[in-house]
């Protein structure tokens, strides 16, 4: 499996007021194509800050993000939207569906944004995507109109819409009930099953854990252990893509 | 789905949408009503002068084009040396002189026997020409306006004046009183305010005004077939300022209302701003739908102020029929360019703020 996404050596820092914080304190990370994982740590430890980093939706202090071999953490804020456009799919704790379009419209901005036409193919995709999420006879409704399950599942299609190469989750369960929960969390893994979809899933819950392949543990700005079954000394014998800097 | 997101976002907040509107609206009332009503007024004007059907108006020197403006008079002997000019059919002198009582009124006095022979005399609908000092001919519009008739009383100028007869409109004047009585009224015994001059040939008219400049030099004579053109706004600087002014304040309202909703907007849709970035929306792409929102706004107000002027126009003459509101073609066009340019520059603060707004930020502002 090639590495999708790798950090090294990467480094935040925010400034509030006079007080600096040090959110992210060297992180090297490999994602592989087609992974499900989940990066889990406790409040302030800088798996958020990490996640929007990754995200292209903000640039590191230090040290370098690659995304499919191309190195994007010196790019301008125009190349870093166009990052998110095309090879990012976010999804919130908070949904953040835009509450003037009804589910329909919410996922059809996306494709807008991409610079989706209404081809068929990407039709029968998204159809396959609004099965799996069981949220097709939902369409026309607007979010105040949905539960709070159903508007996660609707952030999810709008997430994956435009076949994304990465689909990040922050803390996607965090306002769900628990079957609400189970259920999302249960399409996260069968979207990672069906159509490979690489999924980064941030969380503090420990029970989100059980749903991935991977976990990752982060504490203070620094992955302090990594559970991951393949070594990379065996992916060297695999294709490996060039890193374009 | 641009269009989708814009008629929502609009819809979204319907009250502020509708006083965004209706603040357009307004603005290009403004501009269509005042203009409308200082060159109505200069054009009607201009035109009732016209059908006195004269071809040369002849004026004391440093006089306005606005004839009642003019405190300055002519000897009315004038007319005899003016009689003498070659082509000349006929010649009246007329002393103006303004009711301000109620409005602003122009009454002419005239010699009625001149006055038709330039005239070619009054188109009557009832009752007679003055026979007394204390009489008055009133024009159709001007006895509609004030509901009055041939009989009823009307105090002009501090004078109380019986109706002696109605004419139809368009002769210079709404009001017509011997010129003997207009001249004691105003002190100027002997004298004329304004002469109109009528020639054989109409085709001779140039020459005829150079022959009168020759004869009297620095007086103004013009010719009457312009006289409606010479009324317009840019011939005249003070009336072209006003209209500037009244359109500068118009265009300051519009921006100013759309900053505050865009602005007001903008603040209020951090978060969605902050969504569409997270999804790959450009800066480009954030401030064209911001501006897009605010021309809607324009258009609409810009619609409807255009058709509320219009009533409004027509409600206005016919509560006041000695009024003239002109909206023309050439000024509807202005002023919806000016709601939209008011709407563009208006927004484009917020929409640059909109755009550069970071998106981590903007998608944790509660």
């Amino acid at each position: 499996m090639k590495t999708l996404l790798e950090t090294a050596d990467l480094r935040k820092t925010y400034r509030v007021g006079k007080i600096e914080i040090e959110a992210l304190r060297g992180v090297d990370l490999r994602i592989r194509e087609g992974e499900l994982v989940a990066i889990m740590g406790p409040s302030g430890c800088g798996k958020s800050t990490l996640m929007h980093v990754l995200g292209a939706m903000t640039k590191p202090t230090a040290g370098k993000v690659f995304i499919d071999g191309q190195e994007i953490s010196g790019m301008s804020d125009n190349e870093l939207t166009g990052i998110r456009r095309d090879r990012i799919g976010f999804v919130f704790q908070k949904f953040n569906l835009l509450p003037t379009l009804t589910a329909r419209g919410n996922i059809e901005i996306a494709r807008y944004i991409h610079g989706q036409g209404a081809s068929n193919r990407h039709d029968e995709h998204l159809r396959e995507i609004l099965q799996l999420l069981m949220i097709e006879a939902k369409m026309e409704r607007r979010p105040s109109e949905l539960s709070g399950g159903e508007q996660q599942r609707v952030a999810i299609a709008r997430a994956v819409a435009n076949k994304p190469a990465i689909l990040l989750a922050d803390e996607p369960t965090g306002s769900l009930d628990s079957k609400n929960s189970e259920v999302v969390l249960n399409m996260f893994r069968e979207l990672n099953r069906r159509f490979k979809q690489t999924i980064i899933l941030v969380t503090h819950n420990p029970e989100l854990v059980a749903f991935t392949d991977r976990l990752i543990e982060m504490r203070d700005g620094v992955i302090v252990s990594d559970n991951d079954s393949l070594s990379w000394e065996t992916e060297s014998e695999m294709a490996q893509p060039a890193r374009s800097v | 789905m641009n269009k989708q997101m814009i008629i929502a976002g609009l819809k979204a907040r319907p009250v502020r949408t509708t006083v965004s509107i209706l603040a357009v609206a307004l603005e290009v009332i403004l501009i269509l009503v005042v203009v409308g009503l200082t060159s109505g007024i200069s054009d009607e004007t201009g035109r009732r002068t016209e059908g006195v059907g004269a071809d040369i108006l002849l004026q004391p020197p440093n006089s306005s084009l606005f004839l009642a403006l003019s405190n300055t008079t002519m000897p009315i002997t004038l007319r005899d040396k003016l009689r003498e000019l070659p082509g000349i059919k006929a010649v009246s002198p007329v002393q103006t002189l303004v009711n301000s009582s109620a409005g602003l009124e122009i009454i002419y006095g005239i010699e009625p026997d001149t006055f038709n022979a330039v005239s070619n005399g009054f188109i009557w609908h009832k009752g007679r020409l003055f026979n007394t000092p204390d009489e008055v001919v009133v024009d159709d519009i001007y006895a509609k306006s004030k509901g009055v008739t041939v009989g009823d009383n009307v105090e002009l100028v501090n004078h109380k004046f019986k109706v002696s007869g109605v004419v139809e409109h368009g002769k210079g004047a709404r009001l017509f009183v011997s010129l003997k009585t207009a001249q004691e009224m105003t002190g100027q015994t002997g004298k004329a305010s304004l002469f109109f001059i009528k020639l054989n040939d109409s085709d001779r008219v140039q020459t005829t005004i150079a022959e009168i400049k020759r004869l009297l030099e620095g007086y103004g004579v013009i010719p009457l077939r312009e006289y409606a053109k010479l009324m317009m706004s840019n011939n005249m600087p003070a009336l072209d300022a006003f209209i500037s002014s009244v359109v500068f304040i118009a265009l300051c309202i519009g921006v100013l209302v759309i900053f505050l909703s865009m602005y007001t907007t903008i603040t209020e849709r951090t978060r969605e701003i902050g969504i569409l970035r997270s999804l790959g929306a450009s800066k480009k792409f954030i401030v064209t739908l911001i501006f897009q929102e605010s021309a809607a706004v324009c258009c609409a107000g810009a619609l409807i102020g255009i058709g509320s002027s219009f009533v409004i126009a027509k409600t206005i003459t016919a509560v006041f029929p000695t009024l003239t509101i002109l909206i023309t073609a050439d000024w509807i066009g202005k002023a919806a360019v000016f709601a939209v340019l008011s709407g563009i520059i208006g927004s484009l603060y917020p929409s640059l703020k909109a755009a550069k707004q970071d998106p981590v930020e903007a998608l944790a502002y509660e």
